[in-house]
C-alpha cells in the first residue's frame, strides 16, 4: 500500500510543497480499519437504498387500481364489438300453402340480399304461423296489432300478404300506427316453384329496402363518425345525405334515460298571465310521450314569466311594410333567448332539460315574424324550441285557451321529435321508434366505448393521478354491460341491448368523472421534494462525499 | 293613545291581506325617530296544490318549487339579514320579528322523511340547491351548523302528517348578504321588479340601510273544505336613514353643513361663533320615494287585484296632520284608514308613482309600541382559553313573560353547563322552567341549548355561562382566521304573551365574534425545517465519527505540537508560505 493512499490530510495541509512532508509523518492505516470504514459507508448506502428509497416510494405512491387498459382501448377502437343489426321480418301468409310461402320467402330473401350494400344491417325474413283463419282480410285489418303480432317483440316488421282480385298488384301499404306492411297480390304473381325470382318477391324486397334506407344511412353515418375502425368497410354515403344526417345529429339531444320538458310562456308585458297548459299538454303531448316510454322517460313542467325583455345584444324588431309585420333578423334568433334574465334553469335531477318557449309579443310589436322566411318558430339545437304566438285578436287575451295553444303544441311536438333524433321516414310511427331504439343503442355503445378509451388514455398519460377501486369496478361493469349489449344486438334483441347500453353509458360516465381522481393532480412531485429537502440535503451531502472519497482512493490503486 | 290603536289595527290589516287572491303585494312606510324610515315590502303568491304537484307554475317560481319537491320540503323559511334592529328607539319589530332572521343567513324547514338520516340527506340537498339559487354559501350548512329545535319553532302551515316531518335549522352568521342575493330574490317575483312596489328594490339602497332583512316563507294553507294551496311570502324589511339615502349618488361623501345653517344649542357654555353643539331638529325631514330609493314606483303590478283591500299596495303610517303628496300622471285612489293614521294608495297602471313628504314641524307624533322584551348578548372574559357568555333580557312590561331561548353554538365553543346561571334582578327564584341540551361532538355537531324561562314583570334576567375555546386543526381555519369566528345569534320566542296568528313573536340578538387562538400559518414548514436540521446534525456527527480516521497526536511523528497551538501554528506557516510565494512572484 503506497503511503500516499493514507491521505487523510485536512485541506489545511494540502498545499503541494507540504504534502510529502506531512504524509510521511502519518502512520500507514491498517487494512483492517480501512475495510471497516468502507463497510460502514457501504452499510449506510445499503440502508439508504434498500430501506429508505422503498419507504419513500411506498409512502408517497398514489394508489392506482388495476385497469384493463388494453381491453378498454380495444373497445374504443371497435375491436371488441362489431355492431350488427339483424332485423327480423315476419311474413304472414295465411292463405298460402306452407311450401309456396317458404319458396316466396327464399326468393325474397335472395332479392333482399342482392339489394343490401350494408353488411352490418341485414333483414332476415321468417314465416309466422298466423292464428287467423284465411279469407277474412277485413277482420285482419281491424285486429291488427292484436291478432297478427307474434309474442316475440323483437320482430321489427310484419308483412301481411293479402290476396286480392282487383287493383294494381303487387302494391303495398304501410300501417301508420303499427309496424305492419300490407302487401296485396294476385295469385299469378307468386313465384313458380322452378323460378328464382318473381315480381312479388322483387317488389317486397324493394319496398323493404326503401323502408329501411334511412335507418341504414343513419347507422352508417354513426359508424363512420364515431370510430375510425368501422369507417373503412362502410358503404359510402352521398355527400348530400351525409350533411343532412350531420345536421340532424347535431340537432338531437344526447341520449338520456330521462328528459325534463319545460314549457314556458314569456311575454314582455303583463298579459297573457295564464294559459290552459294542463289540458293542452294532456291532449297534445301525453300520447306522444307515452309512445316514447320504451326509450326514455319524461317529466313535464310549465311556468309563466311576465316582463321578459329581449337581451340587449340583439337588434330590436323592425317593422316590415311588405309583410305588414314586425320582423326579427335570422342572425338574431340565436340571441333571442335572454339567458341572463329568463329563468330557464335546468330542472333538478338527472337528465337534460328540453325547453319550449312560447313568446307572446307586446301588443305594439305584433305580429312578430322572422324576416327572412316569415316563420314564427325555430328550433335551438340540443336545447329546445321557440314559437312566437301572435294573438289573433287585436287585444291580447289574459288567458290563452287550449285551442289557441293548439298550433304551438303541434310545432312543439314536431320540435321534440327532431330533438329526440327520431328519423323522418318511414311513414309508420312504430317503425321510426324502433329505428330510434337501434340507433340509440348503437350510439350509446360507441359513446361508452370511447369514454373507456379516453379513460385508458388518461390513466396512461397522467402518471400522477390516483385510480380508486370504484373506478375499476365501474370499468368492469361497463365492459360487462357493453359485451351483453353487443351480444343482444347480434341476437336482434334491441330493447335489451338498449337497456344494457344505457347502463354501460352511465357506469362509464361514473368512472370517468370520479371526483377523487382529480385532486392529486395539483400536488406535484416538486412540492414533496421541497418539503423533504431540509432533511435530505444535509444527510445526502456527507454520504455522497464519503462515497466519492473512498471511490477516488480505490480507483487509482486499481489502476496502478 | 290614538296612534297606539292604529298600530294594532295595522297588524290586523296585514293579516287580512294574506288570504284571498293569488297574488298580492304591499309596501308599508313608517317614519321612525331620528330621521329613520321603516319600509316593509310584502309579496305573496299562491299556487294550488294540484298545479304544484303537476309542476304547472303560474305565480309560484318554478326554480324554487322544483327544489322543494326534490328535497321533500313541506315548509320553508329562509332569511337574509344585515344590521341590528334598534329596539330602544324603533320600538317593536315589524311582523313581531316573525319575518326576520339573525345576522347572515338563517334557514329552517320541515322535511318529509322516514327517518333522521333521510331527513338529513334531504336537508343537505336542500341547502346545496338553495345555495345555487340564491348565490349564497348555504352549502356550508353542514352537520356542525344544523340543529333540530325542540320548542323554538312551530310550523305555520297546515300539515296533515306532522309526525313524519322533521324540523332542521341552520345558520350562517358569517355570510355577508349582498346584491347577488337580491337579484335571484327579485326574479322569484311575478313582476320581477319591472312594475309594482318591487320596482323600488335596488341593491345600492337596500344594502345601504341601517337594518334590513329579506325573507322567503313557503307554507301549505288548507281550507276547512280540504282544498290546499301553497303560499309563498316574500318580505323585505329595511330601516333607511333618510339623510344618508338622500345624498346624491355623484357626491356621496357626507360633509357637515356650514355653521350658519346648523341649529345650535345656545345653552352650552362653549357655544360661540365657531363652536356649536347641534340640536336635533324637531321638524320631520322631507323625503320622497324617488329620493330614498333612487326611482319612483313604475305603476301597479297588473297581477294584483284592481279593487278591494289588496288593491291598496302602498301605505304610509303618519300622524293625520302630516302632508303627503302623491305625484303621478295616472289615476290613483287614496284612502285613509285607522283614524287617518294610515294612508293607503291604489297605484295607477303603467304610470310612475311617487310619494313626497315635505319637511314639517310636528306637534303630535305617533307613539311606537314598545317591544315586550329587550335582549342583548355579549362575550366576556379575556385570553385565548376561556370566555363566558352573558345574555341580558329585560322585561319592560307590567306582566310576566314566558319565553324560549335557543342557542346554537359552533362545536369549537364548548360551554360548561354546570356554570349556567340565570338570575332575575328582583327575585331569588330560578327563572328556568325547562332545559333541553344536546352537547357538541368535536367536528360533527354543534351545541344545541334551549331554555324555557319565565321573566317577571319589569325585571331583568341575566343568563351567564362559561365556555372553553377549542384549538382547531391547521386546515380548519378560514382564510381570514385572525378576524375571529362568528357565533350565531340567540333566538327568543315569546310563548305568552304570544301572537294571535301562527307566526309567533320572535326576538334575535346580534351575532357574536369569537376570537380563537390562531397559529402562525407558516408553522408546519418551520417545524419541518427545524426538525430536519436537528436530525441532519445528529446524522452528520455520527457518520463522521464512524468514517473519519482518528489518529492520536503522539502517533504522528514530527507533529509535536497538537491541539489549538498546533492548528494556529499550521495556519501561520501556511500564511507565511503564501505571502512568501506572492513576494517571489513580484
Amino acid at each position: 500500500m503506497p503511503p500516499s493512499r493514507g491521505a487523510d490530510a485536512s485541506p489545511a495541509f494540502s498545499t503541494p510543497d507540504q504534502v510529502p512532508k506531512m504524509t510521511a509523518k502519518t502512520p500507514p492505516e491498517s487494512t483492517e480499519s480501512l475495510w471497516l470504514r468502507r463497510c460502514v459507508i457501504m452499510s449506510f448506502w445499503a440502508v439508504a437504498i434498500c430501506l429508505g428509497l422503498p419507504m419513500w416510494w411506498k409512502t408517497t405512491a398514489i394508489y392506482r387500481a388495476e385497469l384493463p387498459l388494453q381491453a378498454m382501448t380495444d373497445w374504443a377502437d371497435g375491436k371488441m364489438c362489431k355492431p350488427v343489426f339483424p332485423l327480423r321480418i315476419a311474413i304472414e301468409a295465411p292463405t298460402l300453402p306452407e311450401q309456396d310461402a317458404q319458396h316466396l320467402l327464399q326468393t325474397t330473401q335472395h332479392a333482399l340480399d342482392d339489394l343490401n350494400e350494408f353488411s352490418a344491417h341485414h333483414l332476415r325474413l321468417m314465416l309466422t304461423e298466423s292464428p287467423l283463419t284465411p279469407n277474412i282480410s277485413q277482420q285482419v285489418v281491424t285486429h291488427h296489432g292484436l291478432g297478427t303480432r307474434s309474442n316475440d317483440e323483437d320482430i321489427a316488421l310484419s308483412i301481411r300478404l293479402i290476396p286480392v282480385e282487383t287493383g294494381a298488384t303487387p302494391r303495398s301499404q304501410l300501417q301508420p300506427y303499427a309496424p305492419t306492411l300490407d302487401v296485396y297480390y294476385t295469385h299469378n304473381q307468386l313465384p313458380p316453384p322452378s323460378s328464382t325470382s318473381s315480381p312479388l318477391a322483387t317488389s317486397i324486397a324493394h319496398e323493404l329496402d326503401k323502408i329501411f334506407a334511412e335507418e341504414q344511412a343513419l347507422l352508417a353515418y354513426l359508424l363512420s363518425t364515431t370510430s375510425g375502425a368501422h369507417a373503412a368497410k362502410m358503404k359510402s354515403l352521398s355527400p348530400g345525405t351525409f350533411t343532412e344526417l350531420e345536421r340532424q345529429s347535431t340537432r338531437a339531444l344526447k341520449y338520456a334515460p330521462t328528459y325534463h320538458l319545460t314549457f314556458s310562456l314569456f311575454t314582455p308585458t303583463s298579459v297573457p298571465s295564464a294559459w290552459e297548459i294542463e289540458s293542452a299538454l294532456q291532449r297534445y303531448l301525453s300520447p306522444l310521450l307515452e309512445s316514447f316510454s320504451a326509450i326514455s322517460n319524461f317529466t313535464v313542467d310549465s311556468q309563466v314569466q311576465l316582463y321578459a325583455g329581449f337581451s340587449p345584444s340583439i337588434r330590436a324588431p323592425e317593422y316590415d311594410e311588405a309583410m305588414q309585420a314586425w320582423t326579427l333578423r335570422k342572425e338574431d334568433l340565436s340571441g333571442f333567448i335572454n339567458a341572463a334574465e329568463w329563468p330557464l334553469s335546468p330542472s333538478i335531477g338527472h337528465g337534460p332539460t328540453v325547453n319550449f318557449v312560447l313568446y307572446v309579443p307586446d301588443q305594439s310589436q305584433s305580429p312578430l315574424l322572422v324576416k327572412e322566411n316569415g316563420g314564427n318558430s325555430w328550433l335551438v339545437p340540443q336545447w329546445g324550441g321557440v314559437l312566437i304566438l301572435n294573438p289573433a285578436s287585436s287585444q291580447t287575451p289574459t288567458t290563452l285557451t287550449k285551442d289557441a295553444l293548439a298550433p304551438a303544441m303541434h310545432s312543439f311536438a314536431d320540435q321534440l321529435l327532431s330533438l329526440l333524433g327520431l328519423p323522418q321516414s318511414p311513414a309508420s310511427f312504430p317503425l321510426r321508434l324502433s329505428t330510434l331504439k337501434r340507433v340509440r343503442a348503437a350510439s350509446l355503445i360507441f359513446s361508452a366505448s370511447s369514454t373507456m378509451g379516453a379513460l385508458a388514455r388518461l390513466t396512461r398519460q397522467l402518471e400522477s393521478i390516483p385510480v380508486p377501486d370504484t373506478v375499476a369496478r365501474s370499468v368492469d361493469s361497463t365492459m360487462a354491460h357493453l359485451q351483453q349489449s353487443c351480444d343482444l344486438l347480434r341476437d336482434g334483441r334491441f330493447q335489451g341491448a338498449l337497456e344494457h347500453a344505457r347502463n354501460a353509458e352511465s357506469e362509464a360516465e361514473k368512472a370517468f368523472f370520479e371526483r377523487s381522481m382529480v385532486g392529486q393532480v395539483y400536488f406535484p412531485d416538486e412540492h414533496k421534494v421541497a418539503v423533504y429537502l431540509p432533511l435530505l440535503g444535509p444527510v445526502a451531502v456527507p454520504l455522497i462525499m464519503a462515497a466519492l472519497k473512498e471511490l477516488k482512493s480505490v480507483l487509482p490503486g486499481r489502476r496502478r | 293613545m290614538l296612534s297606539f290603536r292604529s298600530l294594532i289595527f295595522f297588524h290586523a290589516l296585514v293579516a287580512c291581506v294574506l288570504g284571498s287572491s293569488d297574488y298580492a303585494e304591499r309596501l308599508l312606510l313608517r317614519p321612525l325617530p331620528q330621521s329613520a324610515l321603516l319600509a316593509s315590502f310584502n309579496f305573496r303568491s299562491n299556487e294550488s296544490f294540484t298545479s304544484f304537484e303537476q309542476q304547472n307554475f303560474r305565480y309560484f317560481p318554478r326554480s324554487l318549487a322544483q327544489i322543494l319537491q326534490h328535497a321533500g320540503t313541506k315548509e320553508l323559511h329562509l332569511r337574509f339579514s344585515l344590521g341590528r334592529w334598534d329596539a330602544e328607539s324603533w320600538g317593536e319589530r315589524p311582523h313581531n320579528g316573525a319575518r326576520e332572521g339573525g345576522t347572515g343567513v338563517e334557514l329552517w324547514a320541515w322535511l318529509d322523511a322516514e327517518n333522521e338520516q333521510e331527513a338529513f340527506s334531504r336537508w343537505l340537498t336542500l341547502t346545496n340547491t338553495l345555495s345555487g339559487l340564491f348565490c349564497a354559501s348555504l352549502n356550508f350548512i353542514d352537520a356542525t351548523k344544523t340543529i333540530r329545535p325542540v320548542m323554538s319553532f312551530q310550523p305555520e302551515g297546515d300539515h296533515p302528517n306532522l309526525s313524519q316531518l322533521h324540523l332542521l335549522h341552520g345558520t350562517l352568521p358569517h355570510e355577508v348578504v349582498c346584491t347577488e342575493n337580491l337579484t335571484p330574490f327579485l326574479k322569484l317575483l311575478p313582476c320581477k321588479g319591472k312594475a309594482g312596489i318591487s320596482s323600488l328594490l335596488d341593491g345600492h339602497k337596500l344594502f345601504d340601510a341601517s337594518w334590513q332583512t329579506m325573507s322567503i316563507d313557503v307554507r301549505p294553507v288548507c281550507e276547512a273544505s280540504g282544498e290546499c294551496i301553497l303560499e309563498m311570502e316574500q318580505t323585505v324589511d329595511m330601516v333607511l336613514d333618510i339623510d344618508r339615502s338622500k345624498r346624491p349618488r355623484d357626491n356621496p361623501i357626507p360633509r357637515p353643513l356650514p355653521i350658519e345653517e346648523i341649529e345650535c344649542d345656545t345653552s352650552k357654555g362653549y357655544n360661540a361663533a365657531d363652536t356649536c353643539y347641534p340640536l336635533h331638529g324637531s321638524a320631520e325631514p322631507d323625503f320622497s320615494l324617488s329620493q330614498l330609493f333612487g326611482r319612483p314606483i313604475k305603476g301597479a303590478c297588473p297581477l294584483t287585484d284592481s279593487d278591494g283591500e289588496n288593491a291598496n299596495t302602498v301605505c304610509i303610517n303618519t300622524p293625520p296632520e302630516r302632508t303627503v303628496h302623491a305625484n303621478t300622471t295616472g289615476p290613483y285612489v287614496e284612502s285613509r284608514l285607522v283614524a287617518d293614521t294610515l294612508r293607503c294608495y291604489k297605484l295607477p297602471t303603467g304610470a310612475d308613482f311617487d310619494l313626497s313628504l315635505p319637511s314639517q314641524q310636528m306637534t303630535t307624533g305617533l307613539m311606537l309600541q314598545p317591544p315586550s322584551l329587550f335582549a342583548a348578548r355579549h362575550i366576556n372574559g379575556h385570553g385565548q382559553e376561556r370566555g363566558s357568555i352573558q345574555t341580558t333580557i329585560r322585561n319592560p312590561t307590567s306582566s310576566a313573560v314566558d319565553f324560549i331561548y335557543l342557542e346554537s353554538l359552533p362545536w369549537f365553543m364548548k360551554p360548561y353547563i354546570h356554570t349556567l346561571r340565570a338570575r332575575v334582578s328582583n327575585s331569588l327564584e330560578n327563572p328556568i322552567t325547562e332545559t333541553f341540551y344536546k352537547p357538541a361532538v368535536d367536528r360533527h355537531r354543534g351545541t344545541h341549548l334551549e331554555l324555557r324561562m319565565l321573566i317577571p314583570a319589569s325585571s331583568t334576567l341575566t343568563l351567564t355561562y362559561d365556555f372553553e375555546k377549542a384549538i382547531l386543526r391547521y386546515t380548519e381555519y378560514p382564510p381570514d382566521a385572525n378576524r375571529g369566528f362568528d357565533a350565531a345569534p340567540a333566538v327568543i320566542r315569546l310563548v305568552s304573551p304570544g301572537s294571535a296568528d301562527r307566526k309567533g313573536v320572535y326576538i334575535r340578538t346580534t351575532s357574536l365574534l369569537l376570537p380563537l387562538p390562531t397559529p402562525d400559518f407558516s408553522m408546519p414548514y418551520n417545524v419541518i425545517i427545524l426538525t430536519s436540521t436537528v436530525m441532519a446534525l445528529g446524522f452528520g456527527n455520527i457518520f463522521n465519527l464512524l468514517v473519519r480516521r482518528i489518529v492520536g497526536a503522539d502517533e504522528v511523528p514530527g507533529a509535536g505540537t497538537g491541539g489549538i497551538r498546533g492548528v494556529i501554528k499550521g495556519k501561520v506557516e501556511r500564511l507565511r508560505a503564501l505571502l512568501g510565494g506572492v513576494k517571489k512572484n513580484t
